[in-house]
C-alpha cells in the first residue's frame, strides 16, 4: 500500500527547511524543525494526534501565521518575506476549514464571491463564477440560502466552492471532515478527490482520520512538532 | 454583490445599535442645524431688514451689547449734510422684554424719516405726528403680543396705545414695535439720544465714495463707526457672539457624535474579529478591510446627517413659531447649511472610523479566526 518517498517529478510547490514555531515567548513549541517538500499535483495527507503541529504547519503554508525560524518557500519564494501575502492567499491557494468559516449574514452565492473581490472579475462575472462553482459541488439549488439553513456537509461544500473561487493551484484543507457525520465526510472527501483529479490542484489535507489519509498519494506523519514519516501511498483504485 | 452590499450588510446586522447610533448623530446634526440656522437666520433677517428699509449706511456707537450704546441725536444734523447723503434718519432701537414677550425689537424712528415710508398699514392707521403717544405693531408682533388696534402696550413705564398694524416686508420689521423717536426717548428715559443714524445715499454712489463718506463720519464722531449696511451684521459684536456660541455648542454635539460612532465601530470591529480573520484568510487585502470599516462609518455618518437635517428642519420650524423667536428672525435652512451639516456628519463618520479601521487592519488572520 505504501512505499518510501522518492523525489517527485513535478515542480516543487512548497519547501520547508528547519521550520519552527513557538508561542508565548517559547513556552509552547508547536513546530520543532520541520523539513518538507510538496510538489505540484500531489495529494498530501498530514496526519498525527491532536497538538502534534499539523494545523500550525498548514497555517504557515497558507501564510496565516509566520514561522519563528526556518525556511518556507512557495515556488521558490519565501512566504514569510512576501511583501503582501494577501495576493498569495487570494490567488494561489484555497482554504477549507474544519469549522467552515462561512459568513453568516451572506447567502451561499455571496459567500463564494467574497474571495473574488481581489480578482479582476466584474460583478456579474463574480456571480456567474460563484453559481458555476456551487453547481459543480452540487449546491445549485441552494444559492440564496444562508449558511444557517444548510447541513454541515452542505456548508463544507460551500466552503470548498469558496476555496476554489480564484482558481488556486493549491487547496489547503484543515480537518475538512472533522465536524461532519460519516456520510457527509465521505462525500466531502470524494468531492476533494474529484477536484484534485479534475482540476489538477495540489491538495494538502490535515486529518487524524487514517481512512482519509489512505486516499492520499502521500502521507506525512507528525509527532510533537516534527515529521516522523513521509511516505508515498497507492490510493485504492475503486471508490469506497 | 459589491463592497457596498457588504458595507450595508455590516450595518443592518445589528439594527438596534445602528439605529441608536443614527439617533445620536442625528441629534448632534439637528443641534448644528438648529443653532447655526438660527444664528444665520438672525443675520439674514437683519440684512433683509436693512435692505427693505432702504438703508445704505448705518452710523452707530462702537461699544454696546446686542444694541450699541446711545449717543447724542444732534450728530445727525452734521452727518446729514455730508456729501453723497441723500437722506438721514435717527433711530433709538432696543431689545426689550415687553409684557409677556421675553424679547422684542422696539424701534423709535424719527418722525417722517424714510424708514416709515416702507411700512404698509394693514389695519388702523399710522401715528398722526411724531408727538402722538402711539405706536404701530408689525404683523407678527401683534400676534405674539396678542394685541389689536385700540389696545395698549407697556414700554418700560409708559402705556402706549396701538393705533395700527403694519407690514414691513421683512420678518424683523414685522416682529417689531415701531413708534416715533420722541415717544421712544421719553418711554426709555433717553431724551435727546439715539443709537443709530441710518443714511440713504444718492444713487450711483461708488464704493470709494462710500468709504470716503465713512471716513468723514468717523472724523465727526470719533467714538462711533459708519458701516455699509451689508457689513453691519457681520461685524456686530452681538452677532459674532451668537455665531461663536452656535458653532461652539454645535462642536460639543459633534464631539458627542464622534464618540458615539467610534464606540459603535469599535464594537463592530471587536464583534467581527472572526469575520475579518476569514476575509484576510481568503485573500482580502488589509486596505480593503480598512475601506470596508471606513465606508461603514461614513455611511452611518451620512444617514445620521440626513436624519439630523430633517430633525433640525422640523426643530427650526417649531422654534420659529415660539413666542420668544417669532418675528425676531427667520431661521436660515439653505442648501449651504444642509450641505455643511451632512458634510460634517460624513467627516464625523470617517474620523470615528479611523481608529477601528486601523485596529481591524492590524489583526492577524489566524488569531482573528481562532479568537
Amino acid at each position: 500500500m505504501t512505499e518510501t518517498l522518492k523525489a517527485g517529478s513535478n515542480e516543487l510547490v512548497y519547501e520547508a527547511i528547519g521550520l519552527k514555531k513557538q508561542f508565548d515567548g517559547g513556552k509552547v513549541i508547536a513546530l520543532r524543525g520541520v523539513d518538507l517538500q510538496i510538489r505540484q499535483g500531489e495529494f498530501v495527507a498530514i496526519i498525527g494526534s491532536s497538538g502534534c503541529g499539523k494545523s500550525t504547519l498548514l497555517q504557515m503554508l497558507g501564510s496565516l501565521d509566520k514561522p519563528s525560524e526556518g525556511v518556507l518557500n512557495y515556488r521558490g519564494k519565501s512566504i514569510p518575506d512576501m511583501p503582501d501575502p494577501s495576493d498569495y492567499r487570494a490567488h494561489e491557494i484555497g482554504f477549507v476549514f474544519q469549522a467552515f468559516h462561512l459568513l453568516p449574514t451572506f447567502t451561499v452565492v455571496e459567500n463564494v464571491q467574497i474571495p473574488m473581490f481581489e480578482g479582476a472579475l466584474s460583478r456579474s462575472q463574480r456571480k456567474e463564477r460563484a453559481v458555476e462553482l456551487l453547481e459543480s459541488v452540487g449546491l445549485g439549488h441552494r444559492l440564496n440560502h444562508f449558511p444557517s439553513e444548510l447541513s454541515g456537509g452542505e456548508r463544507q461544500r460551500v466552503a470548498i466552492a469558496r476555496g476554489l473561487a480564484n482558481k488556486p493551484s493549491v487547496v489547503l484543507a484543515d480537518e475538512p471532515t472533522g465536524n461532519l457525520d460519516s456520510q457527509s465526510a465521505k462525500s466531502i472527501i470524494e468531492l476533494l478527490l474529484q477536484l484534485h483529479r479534475d482540476l489538477g490542484v495540489t491538495l494538502v489535507l490535515v486529518t487524524h482520520d487514517l481512512t482519509i489519509a489512505e486516499r492520499a498519494t502521500r502521507t506525512v506523519r507528525m509527532k510533537d512538532g516534527l515529521v516522523i514519516s513521509d511516505q508515498l501511498s497507492i490510493p485504492p483504485t475503486d471508490s469506497p | 454583490m459589491t463592497l457596498f452590499t457588504i458595507v450595508v450588510r455590516g450595518l443592518i446586522r445589528r439594527p438596534v445599535r445602528t439605529g441608536l447610533t443614527l439617533v445620536g448623530i442625528s441629534i448632534g446634526i439637528a443641534a448644528v442645524i438648529a443653532l447655526v440656522g438660527m444664528a444665520w437666520g438672525y443675520e439674514k433677517s437683519m440684512v433683509r431688514h436693512l435692505d427693505v428699509m432702504g438703508i445704505d449706511v448705518v452710523v452707530s456707537n462702537m461699544s454696546g451689547g446686542i444694541m450699541p450704546k446711545v449717543y447724542d441725536a444732534s450728530l445727525e444734523e452734521k452727518i446729514g449734510k455730508l456729501p453723497r447723503v441723500k437722506e438721514s434718519t435717527s433711530v433709538l432701537m432696543q431689545m426689550l422684554s415687553v409684557e409677556d414677550a421675553p424679547m422684542m425689537m422696539v424701534s423709535g424712528r424719527e418722525w417722517a424719516g424714510f424708514t416709515w415710508s416702507q411700512l404698509k398699514v394693514v389695519e388702523g392707521r399710522m401715528p398722526k405726528d411724531g408727538s402722538e403717544n402711539a405706536l404701530v405693531l408689525g404683523r407678527l408682533a401683534a400676534e405674539v403680543l396678542k394685541k389689536k388696534v385700540g389696545d395698549t402696550v407697556q414700554i418700560d413705564a409708559m402705556e402706549i396705545p396701538v393705533v395700527g398694524i403694519v407690514d414691513g416686508n421683512a420678518v424683523v420689521e414685522n416682529g417689531a414695535i415701531i413708534l416715533s423717536l420722541s415717544v421712544m426717548q421719553e418711554a426709555t428715559g433717553n431724551q435727546g439720544k439715539v443709537n443709530f443714524i441710518d443714511l440713504q445715499l444718492v444713487p450711483d454712489t461708488t464704493k470709494a465714495q462710500t468709504d470716503e463718506l465713512c471716513k468723514q463720519i468717523k472724523e465727526i464722531f470719533p467714538e462711533g463707526r459708519a458701516m455699509v449696511a451689508s457689513e453691519v451684521v457681520g461685524t456686530s459684536q452681538g452677532f459674532r457672539i451668537a455665531r461663536a456660541m452656535s458653532w461652539s455648542t454645535s462642536l460639543l454635539a459633534i464631539i458627542v457624535g464622534v464618540l458615539g460612532v467610534m464606540n459603535t465601530m469599535l464594537m463592530t470591529v471587536f464583534e467581527r474579529t472572526h469575520e475579518i480573520g476569514i476575509l484576510l484568510a481568503v485573500g482580502w487585502k488589509r486596505r480593503r478591510i480598512v475601506y470596508m470599516v471606513l465606508w461603514e462609518s461614513a455611511l452611518l455618518g451620512f444617514l445620521g446627517g440626513v436624519a439630523g437635517v430633517t430633525l433640525g428642519a422640523i426643530g427650526l420650524k417649531i422654534l420659529e413659531t415660539t413666542p420668544a423667536i417669532r418675528g425676531l428672525l427667520e431661521p436660515d435652512l439653505g442648501p449651504q447649511l444642509i450641505f455643511i451639516s451632512v458634510g460634517i456628519a460624513v467627516v464625523v463618520g470617517v474620523v470615528s472610523g479611523l481608529y477601528p479601521a486601523w485596529r481591524s487592519s492590524r489583526l492577524s488572520p489566524s488569531l482573528a479566526m481562532n479568537g
